[in-house]
């Protein structure tokens, strides 16, 4: 059973893929509308089932079948058979053949051009279709009847049923509107105003922002045209449609991430498309071939190349993981760029124990100016912000004095000085100035460096493999430092005296005014008083999810779920529910847990544990708080959110928060949190959720949401 | 001109000394005020005597001790030892500068429950728990250090009973070079006695040993005892993580810390030779960073101490009721409070100072209470300037101990006050009433008074 469900749901995708989408609505909207010419509709599922038939016996397994990728080229072939020859047992012999070739053509292309990082869009149809059309055409006899030896001519004949309904719409629609939905029906060889607005309809529901990319594509070829008259008597349905309309909507929403610049993109593809309809016309027209979709393929591989070659990605954002919607690609990755750091950036620890103040920070006004500008000084101080005890005149009688300095993250030691003289307090050092120091790598271009440490505490050597917070010397008062202090930079290059780099720490506490908070990948400013984040290790060891955990949960309906943790290709870790086939991704960075995404199924436990530890920081420290927020496609209301949707490229009003704070109970430590949905200054709880902690063993969790309330228990199988 | 403060007449004999440059002041100063309010407006508001406590003071020692260990050692725990002063406002102030609870008996145990503490955060020490007292701890999964065998006898008992796996922690007693050993509590280190007592928990399987704890004596002059000790410790931790494959997360360095307060017979005043926190710091996590445990497994180092975070913040405001001369012509001052009050005044030679201008002579003196008892005794000899019935005086670094030691015995006990950040004073314990002291008594129906 479940095998079929999931083949229906892959001849689905084959249909929505057409339009960049997996959305269901918009497969079976299409899979009717195909229909409008029943023997295009009829060979286009056949196409669809034979080469997903094809593809599962040579066991090319995965998720591009299921997605329909391999069959989707087939359903254009069905499709335009249809369109083009009438039936008969030759129609079908051939039908077959040329769909297994399809097939092969779509592995081989997809496989062969996903190592450059590009699409093969429909270039296996376009190929093998010629074939057809060259060997038909060709002396020798295949027995395919030719409907027409041009394809629009066909199109335009339309179909008879719906002839009343049409002729009527025809008739009362704006002459531009019925050409906006005949061009969307050409995608699909048809030429049916109502086709055309089923099509609207569903991509409408599939994703706001592809539709108004379509709208504004529209507009813009039409406009375009009006201007420089390329075609006298208007762009054909098919060329407005397939090629025009369709690279618009996959270069501005589908392969980058929606925004003003995406937009501008698509714009610009078109005029791209004008020329090379234009040129592989009367290429092709030496063979009698028509040109398909090949100008939107070549638009898009070929822009989408260049993007690729780019060194940086600047503000025109390539979408790193498909999610086939424009809206969940816009929402997850603004949403990763704000909380996915642990991927970027090397994990700083702070170089000590405990909390010390920055004397001096980032473009301090005594010595970190010009090239050494991004370094920070380190002190102790009291509640009395002194740094010494009295009287002040021995370097022992400063806190920081003799204090451990730690590394700040795994790395090799590079360089260690450490035979220079501690100064007499208000004397400095000029000659040797950046006194007893050590250098460690951490990665190719990374380096760190403390200076002015104590004479001869230094305990490691060149060239020693260093854990992070591995004690590498003392805090003293060497070099050009008139009170002992610490003296911390990065930089690129490995020698004493190089200049500085900017670079964030991972996470540390930072104490003001009394109360504590944790900072993530910042810079701590001058005067701030910092430490690294203490770790509870039952907080810990609870959310220490292996690949190989399995654990069964059971909620106060009486449902039950089996989760297992995996690790994917990438090495990105996730929690896999087997019943409802929803994965929910994670990071866990030893000071905090933290779900990145979910797919699947909503109504899933999974999906409730995502919402309950969005954000889990291991200190049990109260009000440490633990604030984050949701990707915006989490919002409950739809109606507003498709509001949202449509001018998201540009404006987020929504925001949807996450609010954690972890109390500890008589025996265990509980996690509670509130989701909220935040419009303007508006905030609506969305939902509270509760996860209860026992001996460093989750126990379970209850939330709720949607006005319903549900409890899980947690029971761990290995 | 002031009018000078009237003083008695008296005779003093002259001793010749060589002139210096500080000439002949005793070096006592008037203390006339506390955190900024006047002694005499805190005696006019609370009566005399009165003993009062400094927040600022508790929470700058708190916090002083706390960055000398956490900056010198990644994982530092202090745990506040309720039996030096267990008012609540006093442990609120420890507890919301992050202490734990540190009890030692059923009734400090649920002081710490009702202080709002989670039962994971308290540790339950000492050589008398009661089966209930077990019970309730186990329940709340407080951290029950084990004494003796009887009471590891008794958690194993207990533990089959109950659902929550005891967290225990082995006390060690051991030498470390400093007489008289404490050997009576907990298990000897060099005898084998505390690595049986350890192997016997972690083979149970019943119970969950957490940690390793040591208390090594009380007022403690010197560092090196806990350099020896925390080896020591560490070697038991060590061995267990090697040979009995078990990890211990904590290992509790105890307490024992001395305040500045100058012991009876000690040559020299306590501020010149008591080793600051900063030493035994720096002995006890060099210890423990260099033993040679792996980054990741270094154990929580748990402090108890009571004594060093507090005495110097307590102070006891009394009042002079009379002058006396003695028989060999010593001259005594009677003063409000007694030893039952002041009961550290057995063990220090407290700073008292008058808390207003004097002249500058002095002279030498015993200080009595006012209790009718040849021991009321609270300073065998002093000098002090002279001083007349009715003025106050200020006793220090009475913080530790007293508030938890004193009795009720022949006068009743006195107010505590607190004065906060901000100066203001709160009242922490009201002085006690006839009433109160006679609310438990009961009189069989024969022996009422009839008339």
């Amino acid at each position: 059973m479940k095998h079929i469900l999931a083949f229906i749901k892959s001849i689905i995708n084959s249909y929505s893929v057409l339009f960049f989408s997996q959305n269901r609505v918009l497969g079976i909207i299409l899979l009717l509308v195909s229909f409008f010419n029943p023997i295009s509709g009829v060979a286009g599922l056949a196409c669809v089932i034979i080469s997903l038939l094809v593809c599962r016996a040579l066991k090319f397994h995965g998720d591009d079948l299921q997605m329909g990728i391999y069959s989707f080229n087939s359903l254009l072939l069905g499709i335009a058979f249809g369109a083009f020859y009438h039936l008969n047992l030759m129609f079908v012999v051939w039908l077959l053949t040329t769909c297994v070739m399809v097939t092969f053509a779509a592995v081989i292309i997809s496989k062969r051009l996903a190592k450059s990082g590009l699409p093969m869009l429909s270039l296996p149809f376009i190929l093998i279709f010629w074939m057809v059309l060259l060997a038909a055409n060709s002396i020798f006899n295949t027995g395919l009847q030719q409907k027409s030896n041009y394809l629009l001519a066909e199109i335009y004949t339309g179909t008879g049923n719906l002839a009343g309904v049409e002729a009527s719409l025809a008739l009362t629609l704006p002459q531009l509107i019925s050409l906006f939905f005949r061009s969307l029906s050409a995608v699909l060889f048809l030429h049916s105003i109502i086709a055309g607005i089923l099509i609207s309809v569903g991509m409408f529901i599939h994703s706001r922002i592809a539709f108004s990319l379509l709208v504004i594509s529209f507009t813009a070829s039409c406009f375009l045209n009006s201007i420089t008259h390329t075609y006298p008597e208007g762009i054909s349905y098919y060329h407005l449609g397939a090629n025009l309309m369709m690279a618009s909507v996959a270069i501005g929403s589908f392969f980058t991430i929606p925004s003003l610049r995406s937009y501008l993109l698509a714009v610009l593809s078109i005029p791209l498309g004008f020329i090379m309809i234009n040129a592989f016309t009367s290429f092709m027209s030496v063979h009698a071939l028509p040109i398909f979709s090949l100008p939107f393929c070549v638009v898009n591989i070929g822009l989408l190349y260049l993007l690729l070659l780019r060194k940086l990605p600047g503000r025109l954002q390539l979408v790193p993981v498909q999610h086939y919607s424009p809206e969940r690609n816009l929402y997850q990755f603004l949403n990763h760029q704000q909380r996915l750091n642990d991927l970027k950036y090397v994990r700083l620890h702070l170089p000590f124990m405990g909390f010390w103040t920055v004397s001096q920070g980032y473009n301090g006004s005594i010595t970190h100016k010009d090239d050494w500008a991004q370094a920070l000084d380190f002190v102790i101080t009291d509640d009395e912000q002194n740094t010494y005890q009295y009287p002040g005149i021995l370097p022992e009688h400063f806190y920081c004095f003799n204090k451990p300095v730690l590394a700040c993250a795994d790395g090799v030691v590079e360089v260690v000085v450490s035979h220079i003289e501690d100064n007499a307090i208000g004397k400095q050092n000029l000659k040797e100035n950046w006194g007893n120091t050590v250098v460690i790598k951490h990665a190719d271009g990374l380096y760190s460096k403390v200076s002015h440490l104590k004479k001869n505490s230094i305990k490691v050597k060149i060239g020693e493999v260093v854990k992070a917070g591995h004690q590498l010397g003392l805090c003293g008062n060497s070099g050009r430092s008139p009170e002992p202090h610490l003296h911390f930079q990065l930089q690129a290059t490995p020698y004493i005296g190089s200049k500085t780099l900017s670079y964030p720490f991972a996470s540390y506490f930072n104490k003001h005014n009394g109360k504590t908070q944790l900072d993530a990948y910042a810079i701590p400013s001058e005067g701030s008083l910092i430490s690294n984040a203490e770790v509870n290790l039952p907080l810990k060891k609870a959310f220490d999810f292996q690949p190989g955990y399995i654990v069964k949960l059971k909620d106060n309906n009486g449902k039950t779920e089996c989760w297992e943790v995996f690790k994917d290709a990438l090495a990105q870790s996730y929690i896999y529910c087997k019943e409802t086939s929803s994965a929910a991704y994670f990071i866990n960075n030893g000071s905090l847990f933290y779900f990145t995404s979910f797919y699947g199924d909503r109504q899933s436990l999974l999906y409730k544990f995502y919402i309950a530890a969005y954000k889990v920081i291991f200190n049990d420290t109260e009000d440490l708080g633990g604030s984050d927020n949701f990707p915006l496609q989490l919002t409950n209301n739809k109606g507003l959110l498709w509001l949202q949707d449509v001018i998201a490229p540009f404006y987020r009003f929504i925001n949807i928060s996450y609010q954690g704070n972890v109390t500890t109970q008589k025996n265990s430590l509980n996690i509670t949190a509130k989701q909220f949905i935040v419009i303007g200054d508006k905030k609506t709880q969305m939902a509270e959720t509760s996860i209860a902690i026992d001996y460093g063993n989750l126990q379970s969790f209850t939330i709720n949401i949607n006005g319903e309330h549900t409890e899980v228990q947690w029971n761990i199988e290995k | 001109m002031e009018k000078l403060p009237y003083e008695k007449p008296y005779i003093k004999k002259l001793h010749g000394g060589v002139m210096n440059k500080f000439g002949g002041r005793s070096g006592v100063q008037p203390v006339k005020s506390i955190d900024g309010v006047l002694v005499r407006t805190l005696i006019e508001n609370y009566g005399s005597p009165v003993f009062v406590l400094s927040e600022k003071q508790i929470r700058k020692n708190y916090r002083s001790a706390y960055r000398a260990f956490s900056t010198r050692y990644p994982k530092v725990q202090f745990a506040w030892s309720y039996k030096t002063n267990y008012l609540k406002a006093v442990c609120q102030i420890f507890h919301q500068e992050g202490s734990w609870a540190e009890v030692v008996s059923g009734f400090e145990y649920q002081k710490a429950i009702g202080n709002g503490i989670p039962g994971n955060k308290i540790i339950f020490n000492g050589p008398g728990k009661s089966n209930d007292e077990l019970k309730t701890a186990i329940e709340n999964d407080s951290l029950i250090h084990i004494d003796h065998f009887e009471e590891l006898n008794q958690l194993l008992a207990l533990s089959e009973e109950l659902a929550n796996k005891p967290r225990v922690a082995i006390r060690v007693n051991m030498d470390t070079g400093v007489y008289p050993l404490w050997d009576r509590f907990g298990f000897n280190y060099e005898n084998g006695e505390a690595w049986t007592a350890l192997s016997k928990v972690v083979d149970s399987g019943k119970l969950q040993l957490v940690g390793l704890h040591c208390h090594i004596g009380t007022y403690m002059l010197t560092t090196d005892a806990y350099g020896i000790a925390a080896n020591k410790l560490c070697a038991l931790a060590f061995n267990c993580q090697t040979q009995l494959n078990h990890k211990i997360d904590y290992i509790d360095m105890g307490g024992g810390f001395p305040s500045t307060n100058t012991l009876k017979g000690a040559y020299l005043p306590g501020q010149d030779t008591v080793p600051s926190v900063d030493d035994f710091a720096e002995v006890i996590t060099s210890t423990l960073l260099n033993f040679g445990f792996a980054n990741e497994d270094l154990p929580t180092l748990i402090l108890e101490s009571g004594r060093v975070l507090i005495d110097d913040a307590g102070y006891l405001l009394g009042s002079v009721i009379a002058n006396k001369r003695l028989s060999a012509g010593k001259k005594a001052l009677i003063v409000d409070f007694g030893v039952n009050i002041l009961f550290t005044s057995f063990w220090y030679e407290h700073q008292v100072s008058p808390a207003q201008d004097f002249m500058p002579h002095t002279e030498n003196m015993a200080i009595y209470g006012p209790l009718c008892m040849n021991i009321d005794v609270i300073r065998e000899s002093i000098n002090l300037p002279l001083l007349n019935p009715g003025d106050h005086v200020v006793v220090h670094k009475v913080g530790a101990y007293n508030m938890t030691q004193w009795m009720q015995f022949i006068t009743l006990r006195p107010a505590v006050v607190l004065i906060d950040e901000q100066q203001r004073t709160h009242l922490i314990r009201s002085n006690e009433t006839l009433a109160y002291i006679e609310e438990q008594e009961l009189v069989p129906t024969h022996l009422k008074n009839t008339k």
